[in-house]
């Protein structure tokens, strides 16, 4: 049951990003609510939770893109392995670790869906605007992480890592 | 996953991958009604909601006003024989589907916009789409119900343009913040703030006459080759709600 809520939680943020939030750009960058709800996962549930559900996000995220099926799923895996190391290593119950998990998740997923875009032979931004893209994307997600996870943290069970 | 895109990319799996996204669509298309319905419903709060809608009509009017300012002008440069040797029919006179805007692109790296109309009804990759402002891009993939459509807000995006006028020829560059136009400068003339920036069909990429812009801004470096505008765009991708796809215009 859980599982499916949240299938269907991916599904209505990866909607909401493709038709809301590019309505609240700042600087080019608009949050990226999968990516967020990712890092919320993974901080709460460990690496391997993050990682399934960087998956399915990440396809739905391919499918309402241009382009192949593959490049967010790809960048958003990469984003939950960060997220994933980052809780490993970290006091969990901090509150900033998350925020920074996040802006951390954000450069590395912007990165790698460049780097997938420039291998697949597809266009990609000039250098410098990427990089300035990629660094309001992340403050800006890092920024919204600390009230979603407040607010989300209470829907999704915290499971215990094992030592 | 980088196996899984190399896959879905080859031309023999963009019908399945079409009709995949294709399955989205319905549900873009009804999260776009709540977002618009909801705007409006929180909108009514203080009479709010009957001002932006006479502002939005005064808006398209203005559009509408400005689209046929730029056109006269542009059609002042062009002598009677050569628009008719030209073809007026090419300019003006083209078949369209209008599509509603269903959906955005999922990052910031590409800012391209889904749109209801497909193969099905007639729309192919690379078909040129516009909206009654002007020019907002090119159809980059089409599958049987829903397409995409890279705008000219792309950092990828390039059009060939001259300034309505100063004639001036140039090259108008996508950006998220605003365009850029590349102006191939000519001795006596300068390009001017106000000007109108309009598809020059040169290449072959877009039909000549299609309104892009307006020259907010001028910098002229004595040291460079050409001189570099900042435009405002006609159109808006987070506003843009209907557009219309020309059917008939094969880009070379």
């Amino acid at each position: 049951m859980m599982r499916l809520l949240g299938f269907a939680a991916f599904l209505a943020a990866a909607l909401l990003q493709v038709t809301w939030a590019p309505g609240l750009a700042i600087w080019g960058a608009y949050p990226n609510l999968v990516l967020l709800m990712m890092v919320v996962i993974t901080w709460r549930n460990g690496a391997r939770a993050g990682m399934f559900w960087a998956c399915w996000g990440g396809v739905l995220l391919d499918l309402t893109g241009p382009g192949p099926i593959g490049p967010h799923a790809l960048a958003l895996l990469a984003g939950a392995y960060v997220s994933g190391f980052w809780t490993r290593n970290v006091d969990k119950g901090s509150l900033s670790q998350p925020v920074l998990a996040t802006a951390a998740s954000t450069v590395l997923y912007s990165l790698i869906l460049i780097g997938s875009d420039d291998t697949l032979g597809l266009p990609v931004p000039p250098l410098g605007l990427a990089f300035q893209l990629t660094f309001a994307a992340s403050i800006y997600n890092a920024a919204l992480m600390l009230p979603l996870l407040l607010v989300l943290g209470r829907a999704v069970p915290l499971r215990r890592q094992p030592a | 996953m980088l196996l899984l895109s190399m896959v879905t990319q080859q031309p023999w799996a963009s019908g399945a991958r079409g009709y995949a996204k294709g399955a989205i669509e319905p549900m873009e298309a009804g999260m776009m009604a709540v977002a618009a319905r909801v705007g409006a419903w929180t909108s009514v709060l203080g009479d709010i909601s009957s001002l932006r809608t006479q502002n939005q009509h005064l808006q398209d009017e203005n559009a509408s006003l400005r689209k046929q300012i730029a056109e006269l002008s542009a059609a002042g440069l062009d002598n009677q024989a050569l628009r008719q040797a030209l073809d007026f029919q090419r300019s003006y006179g083209h078949t369209m589907v209008a599509a509603a805007v269903v959906g955005r692109g999922p990052d910031s790296f590409s800012l391209t916009v889904a749109i209801d109309r497909g193969t099905a009804d007639g729309v192919r990759p690379g078909m040129v789409v516009a909206s009654g402002a002007g020019l907002v891009g090119r159809v980059r993939e089409a599958g049987p119900h829903v397409s995409i459509v890279q705008t000219l807000a792309d950092p990828q995006s390039r059009v060939s343009a001259f300034l309505s006028k100063s004639g001036l020829q140039g090259t108008v560059i996508g950006g998220p913040g605003s365009l850029e136009m590349q102006i191939d400068p000519r001795f006596g003339i300068a390009p001017a703030v106000g000007e109108w920036v309009i598809t020059n069909g040169v290449g072959g990429g877009y039909p000549r006459g299609l309104v892009v812009a307006q020259v907010a801004a001028v910098n002229h470096n004595d040291a460079a080759t050409v001189d570099e505008a900042v435009l405002a765009w006609v159109n808006d991708t987070t506003s843009l709600s209907v557009v219309l796809v020309i059917t008939d215009f094969t880009p070379s």
